[in-house]
C-alpha cells in the first residue's frame, strides 16, 4: 500500500539560506547542479509558506509540497529553522503526507545527531557556540558521518517497495 | 458555447437606403444596436460563463449559407446524401479518410447561425399635412395610403418569406424584428399590418416578430437581453438536434459497422486508400456531439463526448495500422488528438476541478510520448521536444487566459493539517492526522502558468539540442521535410520568449518579491541570460549575471555561482571586457575548482594569460574586492591579549592561509599592505623571491617590530619589510608584530591588500582581515613556535581586536561607622579616600541614600552643608597627591521605622595628568578619553530605636456625686465633667546597644477635650534620673489623668494621650564623647475608660476608732444610656462577727433610678470591735430583668433581678475594656496586663475597715 517513493536529492539550507549539504540519489549520478538549483528555488516557495503559517500561528515544520517540476519538491523546517528540501520523482499516484513526513524526521534526526557532534567545536572559540557557521560546517566534506547518515536514508526511502 | 450568427441587416441597410429625412433615429438606432449586440460577448478561449447570450456576427440580409448536403451525382449506391465536408463526399478534402476538418468548426461558428434575427423597417406613410382640422377625413388618403401600406407590407412579407425558405431548410430560427417610429406603435392599424406580415411570411406564431422604435441605449440593452432570452430556447434546440441527429448516425453506424464495412475495405485494397474506419467515425460523430454540446453549455455532456473521441482516437493512433506513422492522416489526427486534449483540459478547469485536469494533460503527454517513440520520434528526435514543448506551452496559455478571468490557481498550502486546525480544532489530532494520511499526488497540483512556459521552454532547449546534434551528423541524416522546417526555426528566440514569460508569471505569482527578488525568478533570470549567451547577446547576459550573482554571492551557494561564473567569464571574453574577465578569473580562483576539474593550476594559467596578453584599457589600478565573495586567502588576525593599558604593546599576528585545493604560486603579488586602525601606521610588504626553493617552508613568519600610534615619524618605520608574496596549496604567511596605542581606543588590523602586477596590469586586491572560504569555521589560532611549528588555539571571542585603555586608579575607600544608627539621632559616617596611585588624582564623591519601603521613613544625609534626602553629587574631596588620604564625615538621620537604610556611595577618580587645562572635564560629561576611573561602596545601616516605652492604664470612677440633670454649672465652658481618672505607668526603657545620655525628660501636656494630665511624677526630682542610660536601664513614670465624661461614643473608641514625654538625649561614643542631641518622644497612650452600667460605690474611711461612728455611703448610678433601674437594698450584718453597730436602712427600695441617675444611701457605722473589722455586707439588686446576656444571671436564681457589683471605691481601678479591638496605637507599644476581675467576685468583695482602739 506504501506507494513507491524516489528521493532524488535531499538538501539542509541554514537559517540564513546557505547551503548546508546537498545530496543527490539519482543513479546515475547526473545533473546534481539541477538539484542546487532546486534547492535555491524552494526557498522561495518556503518563504511564502512561513509567512503563510506565521499568519496562522501554525508551529507545524512540514510545509508541504513547494513545487513539481520534473521532480516534486517538498520541504520541512525545523525549529531552529534549518530547511530541509527533498525532491522525489514523479509517479501517478498520491504520495501521503505522513510517508514525506517520516522521511524528513529522518533526515531531521540524522542532521540533529551530526550538529551534535562535540569536535565541531574543536578549536572554535569558545562564545562562539551559536554561530551558524558551525551548523553550515556539519555539510563540509571533512564530517563524513552526516553523509553517510542522509545517504543511508535515501537508499532506505529508495528501498522502500 | 458558440451560437452562430445573427444578421443585423439595417445597420448595414440603412446607410445605403437612407431616407434623409427620418435617417438620424434609425441610423442612430442600428448603431446602438451593433454595439449592444456585438459587445456582450467576445470570442474568447476562455468562457466559462453561462449567461444566456449569443455570439453575434453582423452579416449582410441576403447572406448565404454553405452548402448543405449533396447527394453524390456519379454514385448512387448511397442512398443518403453527404455534406461536402464529409469524407465520403469526394470533393472534401477529408476524403476518403480523414476525421474532421477545422472547417467545420469554422462552418458551426461563423458560417451557419443557430438563430437568425432580422431587422427590417416597416413602411410609414409620410404625414405631409397631417392632423389639420380642415382635412380631417379624407377617405380617398386613406384608402390610398392603406394600400401602399399593404403593397409595401407584402413586399416586406415576400422579402421575409424569402429568407425563411433558406433558415427553414436549416431549421434555424428567424426572427423578425420590424423597427418603427414611435408615433406608428400608437397607430391602431399597426396590430393588423403585422398579423397580416406574419401570416404573409409564414414566421413561427412565437417569438419571431418584434417591433423596436428608436430608444435609449439603456433600453436598447433590456431589448437586446428580451431577445436573446427569447430566442435562447430555439438556438438550443436547434443545436440539441443536430446531436440528436449525430447520434443517430452514430447509432446506426455502430450497429451497422460490420456489413458497412466489408464492401469499403475490398475497394479500399483496390485504389489503395482506405475510407474511413469505424473508429475513425465514432471520433468524428464524439466530437460533433461534444461540439455541439459545448454550443448549447453542457459542458458535462460534452467532457464526455470529448473524452470519448480522445480515447478513441487513442486507439486510432496506436495502431500503425490504422494510422500509419509519417503520413497527412495521421498528422491531422495527433494534432485532433492535441486539441481535444486541450478541450478536455478546459472543461476540467471550467467545473474547477484542477487536478483531473492537470493529471489528464501529463496522461495525455505520457500516452503520446509511449506513442511518439512507436512512430521513430522519440525522446532523442527534435520533433518529440518540439511537441511537448508546444504542450507544455498551450497549457500554460491556457492557465494564463483563464488566470485572467475566472480560474484561480489553487493553493497546495501548507499540508492539510493547517487549513483544518483552524476550523477544526475540536475535531481532535486523529482526524488531522487521518487527513495528512491522505496527501496528494504531486502530478496532480496544479501550479501557476509560469511553470508550464517554464517547462517547454526547458523542452526547446532540449530540442535545440537535438537539433543540433542532428545537423552534426547530419551528412547521414538525409534531410527530411521535418528537418528542413526545423532549419528554418529560431530556437533560442523561442526559448528566451518562453522564458521571459515564465520570469513575468513567476514575478506576478511570488509574494515575497516585494523584499527580495525571488530566487524563482532568479533562476529563470540565469536560464535567460544563459539564452542571452547562447545566442551571443553578451551584454544582456552580462547584465543578468551582475544582478543574479549578488544574491547568489550572499547566500554563498557556490555550486550556483561557479557555472554563473564561468558562463559570465565567457561572455566577458567575447565581449573584450579584460577588466570584467580578469575579475572573475579572481573570483572563479577564489571559489576555487570544481569538484570535477581535475586541474586546479589551469584557472591560474587563464589569468596569467589574460593578463600577459592583454593591457587594460585605463592606467588606473584596477580594484578587485572579493570580500563579499570567496576571498583568495584564508586570513586571520588574531590579538594574544583582549585588554591592554595605554603605552602597553598588544601582540598580534596575521595570518594569511593559501587554500589547499587551489594554486596560487606563479600569480605575480608585488606587495601586500597592512592597515590597522586609528592612528597606527600602515606597513607595506615587499615580495622578495627566495634564493632557492629547497629553503621554502610552507609557514612563513614575518615580524614586522613594534608599531605605535605616538612613533610621528612614520618615514623611518617605512623600512624594507620583505617577504615571499608566493603561496602555494596550503601555504601560510603569517605576519607578526607589536601594537601601541598612548590612548584608550580599540587596535584591529582594519584591511589587508594585496598587489598583484603584471605587464601594465596593476590589481589591488582587497582582504578583509578575517575571512573564511564559505563553509569553513573561523579557526583563530596563535603560532606559539616555528620548530617545531606550534599553534595555540585562542578560546576567545573578540580575538580580532585589542582594547586599549588606561591604567586603573589605585584608590582606597573605608567608610567607618558605630553600631546600628538611633531613630531621630544624626548618625554619622566616616568616608576615608586615599589615593594610592602614583599619579594625582582629583576626587568627587556621589552619595546616594537609597529609597526605602519602611513605613513613614523619612530619612536624609548630609554632608558639609548639603543635605538630601536622595542623592548628593559631587562632594569634592579636592585633588589628592598621591599616598594622602583625605576624609569627610557623613550625617544620615533616620525617622520613621526602624530598619535597614542603604547608602550608595561611588569615588570618582580622574587622573590630573589628562585633563587638559582648557576644557576641564566635568565628571558627568562622558567623554570616552578621559582617564576616570570610580569605586563603588555601598553601605547598609542598620537603623533601632534608642528607647522603648511601655505602658500600663488603670481606670477608676469618680467618687463625686455626678450633678443633677438641671444643674446650671453643667452649661458652662470650662465645666470638667469628672468621669473618673486614669492612672498610667510609663516604662522607658534604654535599648540600644550603646547608651545614652539623657538630658532632659518632659511630659508635654496637651490636654484634650476629655482628658487632661493631672499631675506626673516627672514634674518632681528631675535631675535623679538624668543620667547616662545603659542597655536594659529602665525608667519608670506615672502620671494620673483626669478624665471627662464622653457625650457621644468616640470615633474610634479611643480618647488620644493628652500628654508626650519627650526624651533628649546623646549617644555616648566610645570615646567619652557625645553625639549630637537627639529627641524622642513617646506619647501617652490613647485611653478608652471601661463604662458602667448599673454600679454601687461603696465609700468607707480606712480607718476607725472604736466606738466612734463612721460613715458608710452607697453610691447608686445608673450609667445605663436607656433603661432605668428598680433597685433593692439589703444590708446584711455579719451575724458571726459583728464588729459594728449600724445605723440606718436595712432592708429596702430605692425609688426607680433614671438613666444617668444616682441615688446615695448612707449608714453610721459604730465599731465595736478592734482590728480589721469587716463592714456588713450589703447587696445591692435590681429588679428589673436584665437583658440574658448580662453578668451575674447565676445568681439570679430567685429571679429577683440582678445582682448589681458593689465596688469599694478605695480599691477601685479596671483595666481597658476587654472587649477593645486591636487599634494600632501608634508605634510605641503599649503593654496594658490585663487584670481580670470577675464581677461576682467583686460583688463578694466585702470591704474592711481597720479599727483602731
Amino acid at each position: 500500500m506504501a506507494p513507491q517513493l524516489r528521493l532524488n536529492a535531499v538538501a539542509f539550507v541554514s537559517p540564513q539560506n546557505h547551503p548546508i549539504l546537498i545530496r543527490t540519489f539519482e543513479q546515475p549520478r547526473q545533473d546534481e547542479l539541477k538539484y542546487h538549483y532546486i534547492a535555491h528555488t524552494s526557498l522561495d516557495v518556503i518563504d511564502e509558506r512561513i509567512q503563510a503559517a506565521t499568519a496562522s500561528k501554525s508551529t507545524d515544520c512540514y510545509l508541504g509540497l513547494l513545487y513539481v517540476e520534473d521532480v516534486a519538491v517538498y520541504g520541512y523546517m525545523t525549529p531552529l529553522k534549518v530547511k530541509i528540501i527533498i525532491a522525489l520523482e514523479l509517479s501517478d499516484s498520491i504520495v501521503r503526507d505522513a510517508d514525506v513526513v517520516a522521511i524528513f524526521k529522518a533526515l531531521h534526526t540524522a542532521y540533529r545527531r551530526s550538529v551534535a557532534n562535540p569536535f565541531l567545536r574543536l578549536n572554535v572559540p569558545t562564545e562562539n557556540v551559536t554561530d551558524h557557521s558551525i551548523l553550515v560546517s556539519a555539510g563540509n566534506s571533512r564530517w563524513q558521518a552526516f553523509r553517510k547518515r542522509v545517504d543511508e536514508i535515501g537508499r532506505a526511502v529508495g528501498g522502500f517497495q | 458555447m458558440f451560437v452562430a450568427g445573427l444578421d443585423v441587416p439595417s445597420s448595414s441597410a440603412t446607410p445605403q437606403s437612407p431616407s434623409p429625412k427620418q435617417q438620424d433615429p434609425f441610423v442612430a438606432l442600428a448603431i446602438r444596436l451593433r454595439e449592444a449586440l456585438t459587445s456582450q460577448r467576445k470570442v474568447a478561449i476562455w468562457q466559462p460563463d453561462k449567461s444566456k447570450t449569443f455570439q453575434v456576427i453582423l452579416v449582410d440580409p441576403e447572406v448565404r449559407f454553405p452548402p448543405r448536403k449533396i447527394a453524390p451525382a456519379e454514385d448512387q449506391q448511397f442512398h443518403t446524401p453527404h455534406s461536402p465536408l464529409s469524407p465520403l463526399t469526394p470533393s472534401s478534402p477529408l476524403y476518403p479518410d480523414g476525421l474532421i476538418a477545422p472547417i467545420w468548426i469554422r462552418k458551426h461558428t461563423t458560417l451557419v447561425p443557430s438563430v437568425f434575427v432580422l431587422f427590417k423597417r416597416i413602411y410609414e406613410h409620410p404625414h405631409t399635412s397631417s392632423r389639420t382640422p380642415l382635412d380631417t377625413h379624407d377617405p380617398e388618403r386613406d384608402r390610398e395610403r392603406e394600400a401602399e401600406e399593404r403593397r409595401k407590407d407584402s413586399e416586406l412579407a415576400a422579402e421575409i418569406a424569402q429568407r425563411k425558405k433558406s433558415t427553414n431548410e436549416r431549421s434555424i430560427k428567424l426572427t423578425v424584428v420590424l423597427m418603427a417610429s414611435r408615433k406608428m406603435l400608437d397607430d391602431p392599424a399597426l396590430d393588423a399590418r403585422l398579423t397580416f406580415i406574419r401570416r404573409q411570411s409564414g414566421l413561427d406564431p412565437r417569438a419571431a416578430l418584434f417591433v423596436l422604435s428608436p430608444v435609449t441605449s439603456a433600453e436598447i440593452g433590456d431589448f437586446v437581453r428580451s431577445l436573446q432570452e427569447a430566442l435562447y430556447e430555439p438556438a438550443i434546440e436547434y443545436y440539441t438536434n443536430h446531436s440528436k441527429r449525430v447520434r443517430r448516425k452514430r447509432n446506426r453506424h455502430s450497429q451497422a459497422n460490420v456489413s458497412y464495412q466489408l464492401p469499403l475495405t475490398t475497394i479500399g485494397s483496390t485504389s489503395a486508400q482506405r475510407p474511413l474506419r469505424p473508429e475513425g467515425w465514432t471520433v468524428r460523430y464524439e466530437y460533433k456531439m461534444a461540439c455541439f454540446a459545448e454550443f448549447r453549455g453542457e459542458d458535462d455532456i460534452a467532457l464526455k463526448h470529448y473524452h470519448d473521441a480522445y480515447s478513441a482516437l487513442h486507439i486510432m493512433l496506436g495502431s500503425t495500422a490504422i494510422l500509419p506513422p509519417r503520413t497527412k492522416r495521421w498528422a491531422e489526427a495527433k494534432v485532433l488528438a492535441d486539441c481535444i486534449s486541450v478541450k478536455i483540459c478546459k472543461l476540467y478547469l471550467y467545473n474547477n476541478e484542477h487536478a483531473m485536469a492537470l493529471a489528464h494533460h501529463s496522461s495525455h503527454m505520457r500516452l503520446f510520448s509511449d506513442l511518439s517513440r512507436g512512430w521513430g520520434i522519440g525522446e532523442e528526435t527534435f520533433e518529440f521536444w518540439s511537441w511537448l514543448a508546444r504542450q507544455h506551452r498551450v497549457f500554460a496559455e491556457l492557465l494564463e487566459q483563464g488566470t485572467r478571468s475566472t480560474l484561480k490557481i489553487p493553493t497546495h498550502l501548507p499540508s492539510p493539517g493547517v487549513a483544518s486546525q483552524t476550523q477544526e480544532t475540536q475535531r481532535g489530532s486523529l482526524e488531522v492526522e487521518a487527513m495528512r494520511a491522505l496527501g496528494l499526488n504531486p502530478t496532480q497540483a496544479l501550479q501557476h502558468p509560469g511553470f508550464y512556459y517554464y517547462m517547454a521552454a526547458r523542452c526547446t532547449e532540449n530540442r535545440r539540442d537535438r537539433y543540433l546534434r542532428a545537423l552534426e551528423n547530419e551528412s547521414s541524416h538525409h534531410a527530411s521535410p521535418g528537418f528542413v522546417n526545423e532549419r528554418k526555426v529560431d530556437h533560442l528566440s523561442i526559448v528566451l520568449e518562453l522564458y521571459t514569460r515564465a520570469y513575468e508569471l513567476f514575478k506576478k505569482y511570488s509574494t515575497s518579491s516585494s523584499q527580495s527578488q525571488g530566487r524563482l525568478t532568479l533562476w529563470i533570470a540565469y536560464l535567460i541570460a544563459q539564452t542571452y549567451y547562447e545566442s551571443g547577446k553578451f551584454e544582456m547576459a552580462v547584465r543578468f549575471f551582475e544582478r543574479i550573482a549578488k544574491t547568489y554571492r550572499r547566500e554563498q551557494w557556490d555550486a550556483l555561482l561557479r557555472p554563473l561564473l564561468s558562463t559570465w567569464y565567457r561572455c566577458a571574453q567575447h565581449l573584450g571586457d579584460m577588466e570584467l574577465s580578469v575579475q572573475l578569473l579572481l573570483e572563479i580562483i577564489g571559489h576555487g575548482p570544481q569538484d570535477d576539474q581535475d586541474d586546479p593550476e589551469s584557472l591560474e594559467e587563464d589569468l596569467l594569460a589574460v593578463l600577459k596578453s592583454t593591457v587594460p584599457s585605463s592606467d588606473q589600478v584596477l580594484t578587485v574586492d572579493l570580500t563579499e565573495s570567496g576571498p583568495l586567502l584564508d586570513t586571520s588576525a588574531v590579538f594574544w591579549k583582549s585588554h591592554v593599558n595605554v603605552d602597553q604593546a598588544a601582540a598580534f599576528q596575521i595570518t594569511l592561509t593559501a587554500p589547499e585545493i587551489i594554486s596560487l604560486a606563479s600569480l605575480p603579488f608585488t606587495s601586500l599592505l597592512v592597515q590597522f586602525s586609528g592612528d597606527l601606521p600602515s606597513i607595506t610588504v615587499q615580495h622578495t623571491a627566495p634564493e632557492s626553493d629547497a629553503d621554502v617552508s610552507s609557514l612563513q613568519k614575518i615580524d614586522l617590530g613594534d608599531l605605535s600610534t605616538s612613533s610621528s615619524d612614520n618615514e623611518d618605520k617605512d623600512k624594507d619589510i620583505k617577504a615571499n608574496l608566493r603561496w602555494r596549496p596550503g601555504d601560510t604567511l603569517i605576519l607578526c608584530g607589536n601594537l601601541t596605542s598612548s590612548v584608550p581606543s580599540n587596535m584591529t588590523v582594519s584591511k589587508l591588500v594585496l598587489t598583484l602586477k603584471e605587464g601594465n596590469w596593476n590589481i589591488d586586491l582587497p582582504l578583509h582581515p578575517n575571512s573564511r572560504r564559505s563553509g569553513t569555521i573561523p579557526y583563530p589560532r596563535w603560532l606559539g613556535s616555528l620548530s617545531p611549528v606550534r599553534f595555540i588555539p585562542v578560546h576567545r571571542d573578540n580575538y580580532s581586536f585589542v582594547v586599549v585603555r588606561h591604567r586603573p586608579h589605585v584608590v582606597k575607600v573605608s567608610l567607618s561607622s558605630e553600631g546600628p544608627a538611633y531613630l531621630g539621632e544624626e548618625f554619622p559616617i566616616v568616608i576615608d579616600v586615599t589615593n594610592a596611585d602614583d599619579r594625582e588624582l582629583d576626587i568627587v564623591v556621589d552619595i546616594l541614600l537609597q529609597p526605602t519601603e519602611i513605613e513613614e521613613a523619612d530619612n536624609f544625609i548630609s554632608v558639609d552643608e548639603e543635605r538630601s534626602s536622595s542623592l548628593i553629587k559631587g562632594v569634592e574631596f579636592g585633588v589628592l597627591p598621591p599616598g594622602v588620604n583625605m576624609n569627610k564625615t557623613l550625617y544620615l538621620a533616620c525617622s520613621g521605622a526602624v530598619g535597614d537604610r542603604v547608602i550608595d556611595i561611588s569615588v570618582q577618580s580622574r587622573s590630573m595628568a589628562s585633563v587638559s587645562p582648557t576644557t576641564p572635564v566635568t565628571p558627568q560629561s562622558p567623554s570616552q578619553v578621559a582617564d576616570t576611573g570610580e569605586t563603588l561602596r555601598t553601605l547598609v545601616v542598620p537603623t533601632v530605636d534608642p528607647i522603648t516605652a511601655t505602658h500600663h492604664v488603670t481606670y477608676r470612677r469618680s467618687t463625686k456625686p455626678s450633678p443633677g440633670l438641671g444643674d446650671l454649672d453643667t452649661f458652662e465652658g470650662d465645666y470638667w465633667d469628672d468621669a473618673g481618672e486614669a492612672h498610667v505607668v510609663t516604662t522607658m526603657t534604654s535599648v540600644g546597644p550603646s547608651g545614652i545620655f539623657v538630658e532632659g525628660l518632659k511630659l508635654l501636656r496637651e490636654d484634650g477635650t476629655y482628658a487632661k494630665v493631672n499631675e506626673s511624677t516627672v514634674d518632681q526630682d528631675e535631675d535623679e534620673f538624668l543620667t547616662e542610660w545603659h542597655t536594659g536601664d529602665e525608667f519608670c513614670d506615672q502620671c494620673r489623668i483626669s478624665l471627662a465624661r464622653l457625650d457621644e461614643p468616640l470615633g474610634g473608641g479611643y480618647i488620644p494621650g493628652p500628654g508626650t514625654y519627650e526624651v533628649s538625649w546623646r549617644r555616648l561614643l566610645p570615646n567619652n564623647q557625645k553625639g549630637s542631641l537627639a529627641k524622642t518622644r513617646f506619647s501617652l497612650p490613647p485611653l478608652k475608660p471601661p463604662s458602667d452600667g448599673l454600679i454601687a460605690l461603696l465609700n468607707v474611711p480606712n480607718t476607725a476608732k472604736l466606738h466612734q461612728t463612721i460613715p458608710l455611703q452607697l453610691t447608686i448610678r445608673n450609667g445605663h444610656p436607656t433603661k432605668s433601674a428598680n433597685i433593692i437594698l439589703q444590708l446584711e450584718p455579719d451575724a458571726v462577727t459583728d464588729g459594728f453597730v449600724v445605723a440606718g436602712i436595712r432592708n429596702g427600695r430605692l425609688p426607680i433610678l433614671l438613666p444617668g441617675g444616682e441615688e446615695i444611701i448612707k449608714w453610721n457605722l459604730i465599731p465595736i470591735e478592734c482590728g480589721w473589722v469587716k463592714v456588713p455586707k450589703i447587696k445591692v439588686m435590681n429588679r428589673r430583668p436584665p437583658p440574658p446576656s448580662a453578668h451575674g444571671q447565676a445568681h439570679d436564681v430567685e429571679g429577683e433581678g440582678e445582682i448589681v457589683e458593689v465596688v469599694d471605691v478605695r480599691w477601685d481601678g479596671r483595666p481597658e475594656q476587654s472587649v477593645r479591638t486591636s487599634v494600632d496605637v501608634a508605634r510605641k507599644s503599649v503593654e496594658v496586663p490585663k487584670v481580670e476581675m470577675h464581677p461576682s467576685d467583686a460583688a463578694q468583695f466585702a470591704a474592711v475597715v481597720l479599727v483602731l482602739p
